[in-house]
């Protein structure tokens, strides 16, 4: 725990120049997670101005709420590791980092942190051409505000182990981009992004329920909009806390192997 | 018969702007944009005749790859003329990019992942070369080169002397009558070097192609060229026989001896350059070094000693002394 | 001419002889696209689950759009981005010269020097998307709107690749031109729904800034029957225009590059 303390500061300082860095193309990057978002807000918004009532509960500003927040969620659980392990494993990078004697994961988490801390500036007007554009309705109560924090706080681990664990396949196969693309298409529609899970047909509502994506980024943000009843957030605690233990454990099981199989592979 | 290549009162500068370090520099340079003027070629004239193999010899940044690349279309000079073929260069008209070749050491213009032969093929479409007549290019570039075992490989495969051998190949795939060579040894070892001297040699020969060649290698110029064009912060300091520059300039050896111990006196051997303890430099005229060589063998107790042409600088710097003002 | 579509047959076969060297990524990349359809088909699934009608386009309709979408994406990524992004590179790296050097047009040279050939597996399904869609609607399509689409489909294409060019020239001036080309992917996807159905604001930028309305909501108008003759005309004037004026940009970088006076 200590040690912890002592490095991760210095991670947090080499991150932060790096990512300060390259903020041109941090902000650019940004933008395509930005217009997401606000795709679908639009293509919901029709569709519920369209019909003139709610959708699964939703209207025009109900969806704008939502998807304004689920950019803010996003924005702050997501992950690039998918891509960056690709590219460690063709450099060759990987032997430098297993040298030390520091599991990689951290740097990563730094890194991660700090790059959104950077960004966070670049996102405000962003949001505050969206709020202006689409007229959210927005009611947190401070109940709801501290349950969303407990619940982000989970989501960002748990999608980082998720993501960590899949990276892990690039040590058996170059071909990651495309199990990348299948895991991308899964979390798209079963996190929440689509569609709020409410607005999902029944069947596939009940199967994202269950499975982790939708904890990683919709879950957060319903509890936040106050959109769950207590039983409801307490049962999605539990399922987060879970799908969080069986990441972690999935991290240090695949970890071990890639690192024997990197080596027997040759660095 | 009418040159080849015609140069005359050729000038190239660029404005570059200067970018200091530090964040007031930084901050300045957003309000005013502060420039200088990079004169990297000042009037240059020169003729080169069909069949000639011409050397540009300088230090690096003198010019050399600048003058090249106006013949070669790919810059605007800022004054003066050229013609190749007859052409004005930078018009970039097809029917002169047919009959020249540029190969750039170091740059590759093969593709990367695939057989070498399939790069020729490309070259073969974008020239527009007949194909019995490219067959017959080819057998005759890989008898030449010895390229047999490396046509079917993918060019990462290959060494780097493998791969210069076949960048040349690829360049003259469309016969080409000027061959424009930029540096084309550097970074090869001492033998490839040789063989790909000793190719040109051959290709000029048996074709008459002109070839103008930039190197900073004297070696390069003194194997293949009988001309030789000396450039130094753009200008043209010296052009004729390389003969006759060597025997000028290139007049002087320098002796570096190591010696044992005792006391003596080095400047009755020769002109001292430099001495650092045991470790002593002579310059001497080149017909006086078997006589101070051995003379310094004979009279004291030489742990090492090495006799070298003074490096191309000097002899540079030397041309450019006697050029006078 | 022959010679341009030579050139353009030699480097397809470069980037066939390049990829059999790693024949998995035909598979890696049928996998991506058929998922990336997937997701499409999916999501448009979804929300034809909820309504008969976005913005006034039914689903065979958006199915379409999506079609012209994805062949847009896929021509994109065949050819025209990997040969541009490359050209960038070559910019800094001086390997340009050597396109120089050759005697054929610097412009179509850049172009096409860089195929992936497994985009084509995105372009074929978009097509039978695109197939399906009209077959969908086989008893109102008409040869009016046929041509319309094609013509269409054509002018959107030709904006598309002269707005690349435009960008890459930007080169000659700007080192880091590969974040301006990121904006330009970021904004396509907003081509994936008919961009009338944006806020006008968001619809303008889609259509003068970034031109992804003429590249894929017009020609899925047309397909569609609801393309308007002075949209159709406006989008040929464009495509003529855009294709002028990136030539004559192509050649104002490449005369910069070569240090030509003003």
């Amino acid at each position: 725990m200590k040690r912890f303390l002592e490095v991760y500061p210095a991670l947090f300082r080499v991150g932060l120049r790096e990512n300060i860095q390259y903020r041109a193309s941090g902000v650019i990057w940004m933008l395509g997670l930005i217009l997401e978002p606000v795709i679908f807000l639009v293509v919901w918004s029709r569709v519920a101005d369209a019909r003139g009532d709610a959708v699964g509960g939703f209207d025009a500003a109900d969806f704008a709420a939502y998807y304004m927040v689920l950019m803010i969620v996003n924005q702050l659980t997501f992950t690039w590791v998918m891509e960056s392990f690709q590219f460690r494993i063709q450099l060759g990078e990987f032997s430098y980092l297993l040298l030390r004697p520091l599991h990689p994961v951290h740097e990563d988490i730094t890194m991660n942190v700090s790059f959104k801390l950077v960004m966070m500036i670049a996102m405000l007007p962003a949001l505050a051409i969206v709020y202006v554009a689409f007229e959210p309705r927005i009611a947190i109560s401070p109940t709801d505000a501290a349950a969303a924090l407990g619940a982000l706080a989970l989501a960002f681990m748990l999608r980082f182990c998720l993501e960590w664990t899949i990276a892990l396949a690039a040590f058996w196969t170059t071909r990651v981009s495309a199990i990348n693309r299948l895991y991308y298409s899964l979390v798209t529609f079963l996190s929440g992004r689509v569609a709020p899970l409410a607005v999902l047909p029944a069947a596939l509502g009940t199967v994202a329920a269950s499975l982790p994506f939708y904890y990683c980024v919709g879950f957060p943000v319903e509890v936040l909009l106050g959109r769950l009843g207590p039983a409801e957030i307490a049962r999605g605690f539990l399922v987060q806390a879970a799908w969080l233990a069986a990441a972690a454990a999935a991290i240090a099981l695949v970890w071990r192997r890639a690192a024997r199989r990197y080596a027997a592979v040759g660095a | 018969m009418a040159p080849v290549v015609d140069v005359a009162h050729l000038v190239k500068s660029y404005v570059v702007p200067v970018r200091k370090a530090g964040l007031r520099a930084a901050l300045t340079s957003l309000v005013r944009r502060e420039t200088r003027t990079v004169d990297a070629v000042r009037d240059i004239t020169f003729r080169v005749g069909p069949g000639e193999i011409v050397g540009f010899l300088g230090p690096n940044g003198a010019g050399k790859t600048t003058t090249l690349k106006m013949l070669t279309g790919l810059l605007y000079p800022t004054a003066g003329e050229a013609r190749v073929l007859g052409f004005e260069p930078w018009r970039r008209q097809r029917a002169y990019l047919e009959r020249i070749t540029l190969v750039m050491g170091q740059r590759n213009q093969l593709v990367w992942d695939i057989p070498v032969i399939d790069s020729f093929e490309r070259n073969r479409a974008i020239y527009r070369i007949e194909r019995a007549a490219y067959r017959r290019r080819v057998d005759e570039l890989v008898e030449l080169l010895e390229l047999g075992p490396l046509l079917e490989k993918p060019v990462r495969n290959l060494s780097l002397g493998e791969r210069m051998k076949c960048e040349i190949a690829a360049a003259l795939l469309h016969a080409p009558e000027v061959l424009f060579l930029d540096e084309p040894t550097i970074g090869l070892d001492v033998s490839m070097q040789r063989r790909l001297r000793a190719f040109i040699r051959e290709y000029n020969a048996r074709t008459g192609a002109t070839v103008l060649l930039t190197s900073h290698y004297m070696a390069d110029v003194e194997a293949l060229c009988r001309r030789v064009l000396v450039i130094h912060h753009g200008r043209l300091l010296f052009d004729g026989e390389l003969a006759s520059l060597v025997r000028r300039f290139a007049a002087y050896k320098t002796i570096a001896v190591q010696v044992n111990g005792k006391d003596f006196d080095p400047s009755r051997f020769g002109e001292v350059v430099s001495r650092d303890g045991g470790r002593i430099a002579l310059r001497v005229t080149k017909e006086d070094a078997p006589r101070v060589t051995s003379e310094l063998l004979r009279e004291l107790e030489v742990a090492d000693l090495t006799v070298e042409d003074p490096p191309i600088d000097e002899v540079i710097d030397s041309v450019f002394a006697n050029a006078g003002p | 001419m022959r010679y341009a579509l030579d050139l353009i047959a030699v480097y397809f076969r470069l980037g066939f002889l390049n990829e059999s060297a790693y024949r998995a990524n035909f598979f890696a990349q049928a996998v991506e696209s058929v998922v990336t359809l997937g997701t499409a088909i999916g999501a448009i699934a979804i929300v034809f689950t909820q309504t008969d009608s976005l913005a006034g386009w039914g689903p065979s309709e958006l199915l379409g759009l999506r079609g012209v979408y994805f062949i847009v994406l896929g021509l994109l990524n065949l050819v025209i981005a990997p040969s541009l992004e490359k050209f960038i590179e070559n910019v800094v790296t001086g390997n340009l010269d050597y396109t120089l050097t050759k005697p054929a047009d610097s412009q179509l040279l850049v172009s096409v020097q860089q195929v992936q050939v497994w985009k084509l597996i995105d372009l074929a399904l978009g097509v039978v998307v695109l197939v399906v869609a009209a077959f969908q609607r086989a008893g109102d399509l008409g040869i009016g709107a046929a041509a319309a689409f094609l013509v269409a489909m054509l002018c959107g294409v030709a904006i598309v690749y002269s707005f690349w060019i435009v960008l890459a020239t930007l080169a000659f001036w700007f080192v880091r031109v590969e974040n301006i080309l990121q904006i330009f992917w970021a904004t396509y996807m907003a081509g994936r729904w008919p961009v009338g159905m944006y806020p006008d604001w968001l619809r303008l930028l889609l259509t003068v800034v970034v031109p992804v309305a003429f590249a894929v909501t017009v020609p899925a108008e047309a397909l569609a029957g609801r393309l308007s003759g002075e949209t159709l005309l406006g989008a040929i004037a464009l495509a003529a225009a855009l294709l002028a004026f990136s030539r004559w940009f192509w050649r104002l970088g490449l005369r910069r590059y070569s240090g030509a006076s003003a």
